[in-house]
């Protein structure tokens, strides 16, 4: 049995709790945390720094480390949409 | 391509782990993952496992999971059951101690 979100199924699954690290698209200041909140155009993501911030989803390029070790890079805008419609299908956009 | 019920289910369980990691130093966080949580259950129709059905309170979400956001006490006035008070919203939730020799 499948346990645990595999990179194709990122898209549903859910994020609070893994570590990513945020490149914005512009180029700019890059972040390292792990997820703790989310909404429907933002991330709110736990610095290693200690800060908590959000970053809007459309400006950013993510890349999410799943429990077992991969990574996952994913754009921003693929992700929008609040994390219980997220679940029921949205795309098949990868 | 998975069920949504499926990953519905182990998106709940991931939720109730994070709560219960980051419950002691910011049970806000841990409050908003119960109530994604509670969230993601009725949007898919799936119920919370068992073992995490009694960490919160089903009224506002608030994990038990630190000292000082529950109360329980014992009473055997009618049958013998076990009374959990939500000390954040004043939810009362009690439970039937059938089997009084192994709880």
């Amino acid at each position: 049995m499948v346990k645990g979100p595999t990179a194709k199924s990122i898209l549903r699954h859910e994020f609070l709790g893994l570590r990513v690290r945020a490149e914005p698209r512009g180029g700019g200041m890059v972040h390292e945390g792990e997820v703790v909140g989310e909404t429907r155009n933002m991330l709110r993501i736990l610095r290693d720094d200690g800060r908590i911030i959000m970053l809007p989803k459309n400006s950013y390029t993510f890349i999410f480390t799943l429990p077992r070790g991969e990574k996952v890079k994913v754009e921003g805008w693929a992700i929008i949409g609040r994390p219980e419609e997220r679940l029921k299908k949205r795309y098949r956009r990868w | 391509m998975p069920d949504i019920r499926r990953i519905a289910v182990e998106r709940v369980a991931r939720l109730m782990e994070f709560a219960e990691r980051h419950a002691s130093e910011r049970p806000e966080l841990a409050r908003d993952a119960v109530l994604l949580a509670m969230r993601i259950a009725r949007k898919a129709r799936v119920r919370i496992p068992y073992r995490y059905r009694r960490l919160f309170c089903r009224k506002c979400g608030t994990p038990f999971l630190t000292p000082g956001s529950l109360r329980v006490r014992v009473r055997a006035r009618r049958s013998t059951h076990v009374v959990i008070t939500c000390l954040r919203c004043g939810y009362v939730k009690r439970i039937p101690a059938l089997r009084e020799k192994t709880k």
